[in-house]
């Protein structure tokens, strides 16, 4: 997968999208590849060893020593981005204007100001123009996406046209141009209903509302013929040979609701798919499963004394090496269960991963937040580890 | 100095006309929501709980197997209403009320042209969702009574749970006059409300989730009008060893391998899952204590289920900590 051009990591907010899009930059970067990654909206601390704590909005190179630290040595690189919603756009506008006057017409516009980091679909419109834009330059193999955390994870794909059928809509091009509009059309009856309705949107709206938006829409109109352009080639782009994406999940029942629920939508829209990662997957130590009998309790007697007398004869007189067994056992059996819970969890994602032939990998939860190249690395090994894949099997 | 409010002075949750729980994805928000709805109608409250988006979840947690409720609602439980607020099934109420002629809201909401506009346009999904939550506010029963004592609103995720109870305040200063922007003015004013109108964050305690808290509770106070007097902590890992043995997994992880031990895991492994749950449990102490410390927000901690919301005893469970009003600065 990481021999492809773009690799676009989806999936509900709160999975870890932007440590797995770290992890596998970094394993591109491993693999001797010119990574970039590009996230949307990073912690912190991630953010600050990924050394993109200000906003650039332009690639970082992580220095060549802290990569050589990680084993990384050879020709492979790795850089990472924090994309500015908001900066983006109004970059798209300064390409895209007609001139300056327009320009200004829209940085000025009330709705614009209000609205520009809102309107329907742009946080997803510009990231995926990014992609685009870094994909066109030749100093990256490889692009890593972190897609924007959306409720309906395919907003980043259909954003684009959704923009588009609004500039191209009969009622836009009402509020444009009346009379234009009316002398072309106006005989035909969907535009005497797209008037009719404009009417009655304006009773329910008020004039004032409809008069801003007018003018918002003519300073943006100019736009469109770039846009159409842009949003047909990112679409190519993603949907095409030289794109992989890779769903991510949390390991809750919940978690693989959402996933499963994405993965039938995300191949409904002809995205093509690589792989399935579950990430933060309580697993046992050292693999396999936890034994049955620490679930069911069995044993007790023996086991407590087994462990009361090795904790005695560590930690000498004076510890209270009864209550220590206790709490040692009802610890095992507590993270037994979690660990059983998330493997039960999961199983029917990995059964519909498999049966969609998507490659499929668990990454455990990890003892601590992942906010250095450190942690980032240690999760990138778990995604390498085939281990993992024989273990869960 | 503002005065935050302390963990003495904290209103009883249920106090509330209106609750909107927010949250980013993954944090239970739901669940906190479903459970809030259901202490308030085990309560004796007539309750109505709404959730906005394109799925539905709640019917699953608070009335297994039942068909979905969608815009109509329907009462799951004894006084207990849950409905999914759709924002064209809204705009269809919307338009139906303003224009009052049934074949004028047909023709609009039909024209091809329209739900083009509407598709991309920004924010009205938003305001109309408002709107019918201000509506169900609004309502009645015969004997002039509030027809819903209280109203849970399962906001969307955060970042849009914030732009959402911004929308009305942007139309307003958007909009020089008309009708939108006067009813734009009354969903802000019971926004603005804090007798009636209480935002209830959820955060989990790990990084990103208490940064967005802190960020969310920053933004409330710059530049929303809402009230906001606690933070809810979901998912806390449970203090794993009694007192006096914190560093229990230290001393387990000092066995030696050999000779082992009949009918248990290695040592190690014994030592490696006890640490697991150790460095869990400090990792949420110290984002608990962050988020406290950040906000100057009381914390309701809410315990780690480890199996999920499986049914109301599961919900009961978040109910009663939820509802506490002395709750420590910094669990």
């Amino acid at each position: 997968m990481l021999h492809k051009r773009i690799v676009a990591c989806v999936g509900s907010g709160g999975v870890g999208k932007t440590t797995l899009a770290a992890a596998l930059g970094l394993e591109a970067a491993r693999r001797g590849r010119r990574a970039l990654v590009l996230t949307i909206d990073p912690a912190r601390r991630l953010a600050d060893a990924l050394g993109i704590g200000a906003l650039g909005n332009q690639p970082e190179a992580i220095p060549a020593d802290t990569l050589a630290a990680l084993g990384i040595t050879g020709r492979g690189t790795l850089h990472a981005m924090m994309l500015d919603i908001k900066r983006s756009f109004d970059d798209l506008v300064e390409r895209f204007a007609e001139s300056p006057e327009t320009r200004e017409l829209i940085f000025k516009n009330r709705i614009y100001q209000h609205v520009s980091d809102a309107l329907a679909g742009s946080a997803e419109y510009s990231a995926m123009e990014k992609v685009f834009e870094l994909s066109e330059r030749p100093e990256y193999d490889v692009i890593v996406v972190d897609t924007p955390p959306s409720q309906h994870a395919l907003d980043f794909l259909e954003a684009p046209q959704r923009l588009l059928d609004f500039l191209d809509s009969r009622l836009v091009q009402l509020l444009l141009h009346p009379a234009f509009a009316a002398g072309r059309f106006g005989f035909r009856l969907f535009q005497r209903s797209a008037q009719r309705v404009l009417q009655l949107l304006e009773r329910v709206s008020g004039f004032a509302f409809l008069e801003e938006l007018s003018e918002f829409l003519l300073a943006f109109e100019g736009m469109s013929e770039g846009f159409r352009e842009r949003a047909r080639r990112v679409r190519a782009l993603l949907l095409g040979e030289e794109s992989a994406f890779v769903l991510a999940a949390g390991p809750s029942v919940e978690g693989v609701g959402h996933a499963a629920l994405l993965l039938t939508r995300l191949e409904a829209a002809g995205v093509p798919l690589a792989g399935v990662i579950v990430n933060r997957v309580r697993t046992w130590p050292g693999g396999g499963e936890p034994p049955a009998r620490i679930a069911e309790g069995a044993e007790e007697p023996a086991a407590l004394r087994a462990l009361e007398q090795a904790l005695a004869t560590c930690c000498g007189v004076g510890y209270p090496a009864p209550e220590a067994a206790r709490a040692a056992l009802a610890a095992l059996r507590t993270y037994a269960s979690l660990v059983r819970s998330d493997t039960e969890a999961i199983a029917p994602l990995r059964a519909n991963a498999q049966a969609r032939g998507l490659f499929w990998r668990r990454v455990p939860e990890q003892s601590r937040d992942v906010h250095d190249l450190e942690g980032v690395s240690r999760v990138a090994a778990a995604l390498v580890d085939p281990a993992e894949e024989i273990r869960s099997g | 100095m503002p005065q935050f409010p302390t963990a003495a002075t904290l209103r009883p949750l249920l106090g509330h006309r209106l609750v909107i729980v927010s949250g980013k994805g993954g944090t239970g928000k739901t669940s906190v929501a479903a459970a809030l709805a259901l202490a308030g109608a085990s309560a004796g409250k007539r309750v109505l709980v709404a959730e906005v988006g394109r799925d539905e979840h709640l019917p699953r947690v608070l009335a297994p197997g039942s068909p979905p409720v969608g815009y109509a609602g329907r009462e799951l439980r004894p006084r207990l209403s849950a409905m999914r607020i759709d924002p064209y099934a809204a705009l269809g109420e919307y338009l139906g009320l303003q224009l009052r002629v049934r074949s004028a809201v047909e023709l609009v909401l039909r024209n091809r042209a329209f739900r083009q506009l509407m598709d991309a346009s920004p924010g009205w999904r938003e305001l109309i969702t408002l709107g019918k939550v201000w509506h169900l506010e609004q309502m009645r029963d015969a004997q002039g009574a509030p027809r819903f004592d209280l109203l849970v609103v399962d906001a969307p995720a955060t970042g849009h749970g914030i732009s959402f109870l911004d929308v009305p305040r942007v139309v307003v200063s958007a909009v020089r006059s008309g009708p939108l922007r006067r009813n734009a003015e009354l969903v802000e004013e019971m926004i603005a409300d804090q007798n009636r109108t209480l935002l209830l964050p959820v955060a989990l305690a790990e990084e990103l989730p208490a940064r967005e808290t802190v960020e969310l509770v920053a933004k409330v106070r710059g530049e929303l009008r809402i009230a906001l007097d606690r933070i809810v902590v979901n998912a806390l890992t449970a203090r794993p060893f009694p007192p006096g043995l914190e560093e229990l997994d230290a001393q387990l992880a000092r066995i030696p391998p050999e000779p082992g031990w009949p009918n248990l895991p290695l040592p190690r492994v014994v030592a490696a899952c006890a640490a697991h749950l150790r460095s869990r449990y400090e990792l949420n102490r110290v984002y608990v204590a962050e988020i406290a410390r950040a906000t100057g927000l009381p914390v309701v901690p809410l315990p780690f289920l480890p199996s999920g919301i499986r049914g109301l005893e599961d919900l009961r469970r978040l109910g009663e900590p939820l509802l506490a009003t002395h709750v420590a600065e910094a669990a």
